[in-house]
């Protein structure tokens, strides 16, 4: 009587045994990763320094006048030292961190006033900026990782990576600076018909494609390589280099 | 005054530019102080040698890359007061990167200076013997690039990218598996685009795209390798 009990008893547990691993290995996971949410007060006209270590990066705008960092760390270790400017805020995971080994993760979720401006870096991971209105938007991966901004009217925009996909989406102020450049990847610009800029594009594996921004008064160059020229009245300053990907310009 | 203090007046004293107060109190601590007094010669001989060449020489051809060298140098000597751990098979360029330096405003000026003479000296012996392309490369290519700045940047350029691919190639060691083959992979993506305008120039020394290609690529390297060479 008492033997048919134990091995019923046995036989509960292995059956529960995938059950409880499954629970330890949530746990376990949720405990390994850190999240740390701080809010900062700001003007309309804020600026955000990031310099990250990998993981991803997540900009959005939000009607408050203050930045909310919401940052995800796979390794608790990890300093996190957000410093306020007079500017706006600076976080420098890379600085922050600078001997340790092994530093995880760290992906990150800002919202901010639409007329910040941001400037963005890690060393791989993704990069996704929306919806801001403010003077300067720099995106820039050291290695792997897509770069999308969507949204995006700002006077100055830098993005560069060296293997991903660049994706911009928005429009370019007259007498502003557009920067795009990738190792390998597709860089794709969305515009408005309306807009206007002179445009040198670099392509060596001769893949650019102009979409309706094409017109006569654009050259090739540089037996298919480049193509330079102006699009309506020609007044931001658009550079796009693609060392071994394509080009593509897509009319809103 | 403090011999720190002193010092800060030399160079002001060298010129003849300071209040007679000021001058007898230097030269009265002169004449005591066996360092100030070294110091003030050095400072005289640097500004003598600049006197009697002025005019002699041109811009530095490889400007960025020596001043480069020379904050290499400063940033080496001050990042660590503990001594650098170096490996018995360090090469001779990284145990001379990895020494202490301290050096004094006007040993640094002079130091500056033999840097310049040494750097001119240099690239005129390789225009005089026509050694572009003999230095560092990459392995397969010997450029045949249109005209000598191209040559000199290029030149210039993978002197800078062998520095910090040495320290990168020290560190890589301690990176994860994951973190080496992100960066092996977009390494070579730029290589990549290094390589394909330098077959490009070869067929076509005055192409204006691959040269601005070669420079964008060669600097994107440079500063990828600086970038990861802190890790």
């Amino acid at each position: 009587m008492n033997f048919h009990f134990l091995a019923t008893r046995n036989r509960v547990s292995f059956a529960a045994l995938p059950a409880l691993f499954l629970v330890f290995v949530t746990v376990n996971s949720a405990l390994a990763q850190q999240r740390v949410s701080r809010h900062y007060p700001a003007g309309k006209n804020v600026r955000i320094e990031l310099k990250n270590l990998s993981g991803t990066i997540t900009v959005e705008t939000w009607p408050r006048d203050e930045i909310r960092i919401t940052a995800t760390m796979e390794a608790p270790a990890v300093h996190f030292n957000p410093r306020q400017t007079d500017a706006g805020l600076v976080i420098d995971i890379v600085g922050d961190n600078r001997d340790r080994r092994d530093v995880g993760d760290v992906n990150f979720k800002i919202q901010v006033p639409s007329r910040s401006s941001v400037d963005l870096e890690t060393r791989s991971g993704q990069i996704s900026v929306s919806n801001i209105q403010g003077d300067l938007v720099r995106a820039h991966v050291w290695t792997s990782g897509d770069i999308t901004l969507s949204g995006v009217n700002a006077a100055r925009v830098f993005a560069s990576n060296t293997t991903g996909n660049i994706f911009f989406d928005g429009e370019f102020a007259s007498g502003g600076t557009y920067e795009f450049k990738s190792g390998q990847g597709t860089i794709t610009l969305r515009l408005p018909a309306s807009c206007g800029f002179r445009l040198v594009a670099t392509a060596p594996a001769k893949k650019i494609s102009m979409g309706q921004f094409w017109n006569d008064g654009m050259k090739w160059a540089g037996e298919g390589r480049r193509i330079i020229g102006d699009v309506g009245d020609g007044r931001a300053s658009v550079t796009v280099t693609n060392y071994q990907g394509d080009i593509k310009f897509m009319r809103r | 005054m403090n011999c720190e203090q002193y010092q800060d007046l030399l160079s002001e004293y060298v010129d003849g530019a300071l209040a007679s107060d000021a001058q007898y109190s230097v030269e009265t601590h002169l004449g005591v102080c066996a360092g100030c007094t070294e110091a003030r010669n050095d400072l005289n001989a640097l500004v003598d040698f600049c006197l009697d060449h002025r005019g002699e020489y041109d811009a530095v051809p490889n400007e960025r890359a020596l001043w480069l060298r020379i904050s290499n140098m400063i940033e080496v000597g001050s990042a660590s007061s503990a001594p650098a751990v170096i490996p018995e098979n360090a090469g001779w360029w990284f145990r001379l990167m990895n020494r202490s330096w301290r050096l004094s405003f006007p040993q640094l000026a002079a130091a500056t200076v033999v840097l310049i003479v040494l750097s001119m000296v240099a690239v005129m012996g390789a225009r005089n013997l026509n050694l572009i392309g003999s230095g560092v490369q990459q392995a397969g290519f010997v450029p045949l690039l249109g005209s000598t700045s191209v040559k000199d940047r290029y030149r210039q350029q993978q002197q800078v990218i062998a520095y910090w691919n040495e320290r990168v190639e020290l560190n890589k060691a301690r990176w994860n598996p994951q973190m080496r083959e992100t960066f092996d992979k977009n390494l070579s993506v730029i290589d990549a685009a290094v390589n394909e305008s330098m077959q490009q120039l070869t067929q076509n020394p005055h192409d204006e795209v691959s040269e601005e290609i070669l420079n964008a690529a060669l600097n994107d390297k440079a500063e990828l390798l600086k970038e990861f060479a802190t890790l």
